[in-house]
């Protein structure tokens, strides 16, 4: 039986207090992050809010934002990791995230997830941030495309837009009202496409509607080169030669086609829900957003970013915390709601969410949201989606500009898929 | 005795008397002073050159996306270079874009020189004005040129309108996009070449123009067999400097038209940067590198020995 004495009172007291001390110094160990990113200023401001808010919580963990153009942003990022100065945490559009995760460049933070951690996550965008079973980033947000159009101008014609996603032009109708623009409106180009600036994948969303695939249903074989892929090429064709889109407004383009609506140059836009704000603030005339065109399908395009954790950070366990902070539902919300954006989590899309600015457009961007084929989704994000992605761009580019017939573009289309699989 | 070795002599030992051996090192500290001179840039060049340069003749023998580990390919990449016709039509739309470009940007930046030359109203403000786009940062430079020929809302356009013509689409079609940018690249590179003859113009002495004067010539002949021949350094210096920037234009390129349409504006600088950081494929655009590299040091050879060889006649 020990007895107490004071020297045992002492040597305990001691160590109790050492104990404490170096316990309250390992709790409060300053830790640095370094985030990369792209951003509109809504999303910059969002960022940077819930990065506040972290610091609240966690005093010790600083968190700094980097801010890249969205144009060199991979470039710089890749970079970066080459030379091994990868920063911490880094964004990463769902398409990007298999070329990291085979490179392992975006470690695996699967360790740091509670089990079944997935299930709240809608199945597309966590099936995106999946690399042979393991999870390499959490699926922050999404967007998708949808149709802007001057209401003043449809107003005037007599058209009225469709108000439900079963209710959406078809093809023909489309293309009908954009004729009518034409003729009837004075505008040289009715419409245009956002799909410049390294984002040719968006034009997959066509081949759906019109009940094509770019890859058989195994992933394993190029299904382009058929009726339906050629006819959703020579479709899209059709909007340059029959002058219904800009001619500047190609994939190679630098041309922003926002500006173009905003501005009354054109008076439909094929464009995303973070467009919104920026509309909203230029645009002088009555607009609102209707669903996407319709063929045989609807169809609606994979947008969106996941955060991963680089290869480099030297404090990865931090990393996936503030991660797990930015993708739980209140901070998640906070996000969308202030970048105009769409969000991830099943609960959240089935409830919806309030957003303050334009809230009916934003409804009907979530409604389009649920209309990504979930093969388009195994698709654009295989690992070597990125090197593919160059080439769709470039044949579609000849195709639209240069007169490179569409049963030619398929069968280039073809040849690059299959060498995507193979490499 | 090792500084002695590095400037190429053959090795000493050191002298043994005070006297002596503080000759020696007055003599070797004459020989290096130089060398130390030149040695900050030279670690510079180094760094950011010499070693870019040899790692790329090492990165064009591998297979690598830049975030993956290097695979050894061998001569992969140049096999498929010489079957890309992609690669081709970049390297032949970068020669079609020299051709416009450096005749045309020499003779223009020459009889601007010869106008400045005299005594004009509002000279330096002229002289400036040309000279502003080459000190405007190129991407600023670029961005107003695209503003201009803006199929859109460009000014060219808009001015074609006023006068009742029909608008052209300089920018988006495949015959025009190329004409645009080289009246970009005029407007930028004419007031430099425009500087260089105004400096070479005025070491230019005044008696030999006297001199003609007396003998009769004609202002034609006085061009012709005095001012052309004395111009010729400026012009060879003009001609190496512009071959190369028009062989690595990229800025220009890339903000007014991205390549497009189609590949019709495509440059090989261009074709390069678009392999690796765009397809990730860092081997491959290192192969068109050093094929670029090569192309442009065999140019700059060919009229090195040109111009010795008419140096030599004259």
């Amino acid at each position: 039986m020990s007895t107490i004495n004071r020297r045992n009172l002492l040597k305990t007291g001691a160590g109790v207090s050492a104990g404490m001390y170096f316990g309250a110094a390992h709790a409060q160990a300053a830790i640095s992050l370094n985030m990369t990113s792209w951003g509109a200023p809504a999303e910059v401001d969002a960022f940077n809010q819930l990065i506040a808010k972290y610091k609240d919580v966690k005093p010790n963990v600083s968190i700094r934002l980097d801010i890249v153009p969205s144009g060199q942003y991979y470039q710089q990022l890749d970079t970066r990791l080459a030379g091994k100065q990868g920063p911490d945490l880094f964004r990463a559009q769902y398409q990007q995230i298999g070329r990291y995760a085979q490179s392992a460049a975006a470690i695996d933070v699967s360790k740091y997830l509670d089990a079944g951690f997935g299930d709240a996550f809608m199945p597309s965008v966590w099936q995106a941030v999946s690399y042979q079973g393991r999870i390499h980033a959490l699926p922050h947000h999404t967007d998708t495309f949808a149709l802007f159009y001057n209401a003043d101008v449809l107003e005037k014609l007599g058209v009225e837009p469709p108000k439900s996603i079963d209710k959406s032009w078809s093809w023909a109708e489309f293309i009908r009202v954009a004729k009518l623009m034409k003729e009837k409106s004075g505008f040289n180009y009715p419409f245009a496409m956002a799909w410049q600036n390294a984002n040719a994948y968006r034009w997959l969303m066509y081949l759906y509607q019109h009940g094509g695939t770019l890859l058989d249903a195994s992933l394993k074989a190029p299904a382009i080169n058929n009726k339906a892929g050629i006819e959703s090429i020579a479709w899209t064709q059709s909007w340059f030669t029959e002058g219904l889109v800009p001619p500047n407004t190609s994939l190679k383009s630098t041309e922003p086609t926002q500006n173009l609506f905003a501005t009354g140059k054109i008076g439909l836009l094929l464009n995303g829900d973070w467009q919104i704000p920026f509309i909203q603030d230029q645009a002088k005339f009555k607009w609102g957003v209707t669903y996407m065109p319709r063929d045989v399908a609807m169809a609606s395009d994979l947008g969106g970013n996941a955060l991963a954790i680089s290869r480099d950070t030297k404090n990865a366990e931090a990393a996936a915390d503030f991660l797990k902070f930015m993708v739980n539902e209140e901070n998640m919300r906070a996000f969308v709601v202030k970048a105009q954006l769409l969000p991830v989590r099943k609960s959240m899309v089935e409830k919806g969410v309030s957003y303050d600015l334009r809230p009916s457009e934003m409804k009907v961007f979530l409604e389009q949201s649920k209309t990504v084929p979930e093969h388009l989704v195994s698709t654009v994000v295989l690992p070597t989606w990125g090197r593919f992605n160059a080439k769709l761009a470039d044949e579609l580019e000849l195709a639209f500009t240069s007169g490179q017939a569409a049963d030619a573009t398929a069968a280039n289309i073809e040849k690059h898929a299959r060498a995507m699989l193979t490499t | 005795m090792a500084v002695v070795e590095t400037l190429g002599r053959p090795a000493q030992s050191r002298p043994e008397t005070p006297a002596a051996q503080r000759r020696w090192w007055v003599a070797a500290r004459t020989k290096l002073t130089p060398y130390m001179f030149i040695a900050p840039n030279m670690a510079l060049f180094s760094v950011f050159v010499f070693f870019p340069l040899l790692y790329a003749f090492y990165v064009s023998l591998r297979e690598w996306s830049l975030i993956d580990t290097p695979r050894y390919v061998g001569l992969e990449n140049y096999e498929r270079l010489f079957s890309d016709p992609q690669f081709w039509q970049s390297l032949r739309n970068t020669l079609v874009y020299s051709f416009a470009t450096v005749p045309t940007s020499l003779a223009i930046g020459l009889v601007l020189a010869l106008a400045l030359n005299r005594d004009l109203i509002a000279r330096t403000f002229l002289r400036s004005l040309y000279f502003l786009p080459v000190v405007i940062s190129s991407v600023a430079t670029a961005v107003i040129a695209a503003w201009l020929f803006n199929d859109n809302y460009g000014v060219v356009n808009m001015l074609l309108r006023r006068v009742g013509l029909e608008p052209v689409a300089w920018l988006s079609s495949p015959r025009w996009a190329l004409f645009s940018l080289v009246i970009a690249t005029l407007w930028v590179r004419v007031g430099f070449c425009m500087v260089v003859y105004l400096a070479a113009l005025q070491s230019i002495s005044p008696t030999y123009y006297d001199a003609a004067e007396v003998d009769g010539a004609t202002r034609f002949q006085q061009f012709r067999h005095i001012t052309w021949p004395l111009l010729r350094p400026a012009t060879f210096l003009l001609l190496i400097l512009s071959v190369i920037y028009s062989f690595q234009v990229f800025d220009l390129i890339y903000v007014m038209t991205g390549g497009g349409p189609g590949f019709s504006t495509t440059m090989v600088v261009q074709y390069i940067y678009q392999a690796a950081f765009v397809s990730s494929e860092m081997g491959y655009a290192s192969a068109m590198g050093v094929v670029l590299f090569l192309l442009i040091l065999g140019f700059t050879l060919l009229q090195w020995s040109v111009n010795r060889r008419v140096e030599d006649v004259a």
